[in-house]
């Protein structure tokens, strides 16, 4: 370990860490546009500057390396001076449309401005004029005039992505990020090169423009893409999700996420829910609180099993919940009616245990493996050709299925509820709805379910590792959770909550306000 | 545009070069030059391609180097590419006023291929022959102490 003192705070620091992670893990703020803690040391935005006591020069506190003893400070008025001017720089070309920036309110220049600006520049020329709105790609739109050349998504594309696409042409002033022949920067990570633009020059196309920033809140969750279970932040306001970004944990994901995993918010919000339950078969629809309707299909439950006994009926489960919810449900289903039909339904077996090296994963159920433990746990062990045998034999007359979350990534759901046809009644727990349910001819109630965003659970990832969330918002707040939908199934009544969690909720603070600066 | 390919020579030359330094990207800049050379004097988007293979060095990387050099073409040239220094000591000596005297005298604009394809002039920084102002280089030949009858005289003896 090597002493140091950082703004005359004493620490210690093992070898080889830099003085910018020195500031980092001492806590304190540090002027800084090209450094990442995911990338490699570029030391080109001359921002991080700070004093050394004994050395003559101002260093770069990025490509600096803390040495026994060192006493380095960046609240000198040279360092301050040197920051103000440096910041000057970079804004030469850079220009003034803030207002029109969907950067704005989480920009890096905007922030470092605010501390370091010098309000009055002297820069009489005229900006250089470069490309804008340039289409980089399916996901992403470049900005060159107020692109600062950190180079962030450069490295990004060469040490993480590995897809090498971008580069810096030309020189000096006319120098700008780009493409070879203007090719799409096209690969399946290429967002994160929005997340860590320090300005507006690359944002995305999904996105931009739709919501401030600083209208919107922020909740911590789990992406429930694949069975990576990367660490992310949702953000949100009060018509529903509107982008999911990547939260830094070194065990799980790093700093990154996928750009499928980013697209997770919009089967979440109420445009494409499920939003009232519907009872009854093809062009005859009731609707029906999703509580109602949970409860006249238990009914209907407790009927066929006194007609034709419990093993008449299944229950088919998904990755896609958390261990909790599937929990009950299975405790439920084989406890209080008494039929052990469980079933696991894997969408897609040839790709399951797909890996592009980096964080997709061929698993696209957030927690496979808490059902197979919850499985395991309650000594269930049938296979999908049982479910085909009993069903084509006419023996099971009522199924329930929790159907996927995420319908997108089940690419056989249309073939796995053909396979239901036949079966007398089924009750479709799910969050969206799908035409082929609302065509099928035999008696059927498809009850809203929550999605991942709103409850609370866990869900164990491909490591084996737990991660629990909280609630982060609640869209569609009459839907049920699995478990509360399995305890109406099986004729027993919801515990009231007393409502403070959704009265903490409410008071979430905005985030922004709170982490301005923070890049 | 055809597909570029360098002589067999020129290939050897390219893996002679990777080998040479301590990291393929130094061999960049001659490999370059080597494909300028075999590619009548300009680095089309298609040589790039060629090289990025041959060298198993990312397109945008190889761009990175062109786009920043000047030395190399990234428009097609005439057969000869004059550069006429423009830089102080030529400027003083009347370089700019030549530059335009060539332009006129052989109908070409600035940086643009004259109709013949013989002939490419464009104005360049310092080449380094400042005690011989006002000078030009012909693709790889300096011609110095240059008035604008001898380098029109000059120009007009090459093929």
């Amino acid at each position: 370990m090597l002493k140091c003192k950082i703004n005359g705070k004493e620490m210690e620091v093992p070898q080889g860490t830099s003085i910018i992670e020195a500031f980092k893990l001492s806590g304190q703020d540090i002027a800084h546009y090209c450094w990442h803690p995911g990338l490699s040391v570029a030391g080109v935005c001359r921002l991080c500057m700070v004093e050394i006591e004994g050395q003559p020069k101002l260093q770069i506190a990025c490509n600096t390396m803390v040495q026994d003893g060192m006493v380095i400070n960046n609240n000198s008025e040279t360092v301050k001076d040197v920051v103000r001017w440096g910041l000057d720089f970079h804004l030469i070309n850079h220009p003034l449309d803030c207002p029109i920036c969907d950067q704005a309110g989480e920009c890096g220049l905007q922030d470092q401005y605010m501390q370091f600006g010098k309000y009055d520049p002297e820069m009489a020329e005229r900006k250089v004029k470069k490309r804008k709105v340039v289409d980089l790609g399916p996901t992403v739109v470049l900005d060159s005039e107020r692109c600062i050349l950190c180079s962030r998504c450069v490295r990004f594309t060469d040490e993480v992505s590995k897809t090498h696409e971008l580069g810096i042409f030309n020189r000096g002033d006319r120098s700008e990020i780009g493409t070879f022949k203007d090719r799409p920067l096209d690969n399946k990570y290429s967002l994160n090169t929005v997340d860590i633009c320090p300005v507006g020059a690359l944002t995305s196309k999904d996105f931009r423009f739709r919501q401030r920033v600083w209208y919107l809140k922020t909740a911590e969750s789990i992406c429930p893409g694949c069975s990576t279970g990367c660490n992310v932040n949702v953000y949100y306001n009060e018509e529903g999700l509107w982008r999911v970004r990547p939260r830094h944990n070194p065990e799980v994901n790093g700093h990154w996420m996928c750009d499928e995993g980013r697209d997770t918010y919009k089967y979440v919000n109420r445009k494409a829910r499920l939003l009232e339950a519907k009872m009854g078969h093809r062009d005859n629809w009731t609707l029906e609180s999703p509580g109602a309707a949970a409860k006249a299909a238990g009914q209907k439950l407790r009927e066929v099993i006194e007609a034709h006994g419990p093993e008449s009926v299944a229950l088919v489960l998904t990755g896609q919940y958390t261990t909790e919810e599937l929990e009950t449900a299975v405790q439920k289903f084989k406890g209080d009616l008494g039929s052990s039909l469980v079933y696991h339904w894997v969408n897609n077996p040839e790709s399951f245990e797909d890996f592009d090296g980096i964080l997709l994963r061929g698993d696209k159920n957030p927690n496979t493996k808490g059902l197979l433990k919850i499985l395991e746990q309650e000594g269930v062990s049938l296979t999908w050709k049982d479910l085909e045998s009993r069903v084509q034999q006419g023996q099971i007359k009522t199924v329930v299925v929790a159907g996927p979350e995420n319908q997108s990534v089940f690419p056989d759901f249309v073939e796995k509820v053909n396979l239901l046809a036949g079966v007398e009644n089924v009750v479709w727990l799910t969050a969206c709805p799908h035409s082929v349910l609302d065509s099928r001819e035999k008696a059927t109630w498809q009850i809203p379910l929550k999605t991942y965003i709103e409850k609370a659970g866990s869900f164990i990832n491909h490591q084996g590792k737990t991660q629990s969330f909280e609630v982060g918002t609640v869209i569609v707040s009459s839907a049920l959770t699995l478990a509360e939908a399995a305890t109406l199934l099986v004729g027993q009544e919801l515990e009231v909550s007393s409502g403070d969690r959704l009265a903490e909720l409410t008071r979430k603070k905005n985030f922004f306000t709170e982490t301005r600066g923070a890049l | 545009m055809a597909d570029f390919q360098l002589s067999a020579e020129g290939v050897e030359f390219v893996k002679a070069e990777l080998k040479r330094y301590e990291t393929p990207l130094s061999a960049v800049i001659p490999c370059l030059y080597r494909v300028q050379k075999e590619n009548q004097g300009w680095v089309s988007p298609e040589s790039v391609s060629y090289l990025s293979q041959l060298m198993d060095i990312p397109e945008a990387h190889i761009n990175e180097v062109l786009s920043f050099y000047t030395m190399f073409n990234r428009e097609p040239v005439g057969r000869h590419h004059v550069q006429v220094c423009c830089n102080i000591s030529c400027a003083m000596n009347g370089a700019r006023e030549l530059t335009h005297h060539l332009c006129k005298s052989f109908d070409v604009k600035e940086g643009e291929v004259s109709k013949d394809g013989k002939l490419t002039i464009t104005r360049v920084e310092c080449l380094g022959s400042c005690g011989t102002a006002p000078m030009m280089q012909i693709n790889d030949r300096y011609y110095e102490n240059l008035s604008p009858d001898s380098a029109v005289k000059i120009i007009k003896e090459l093929e």
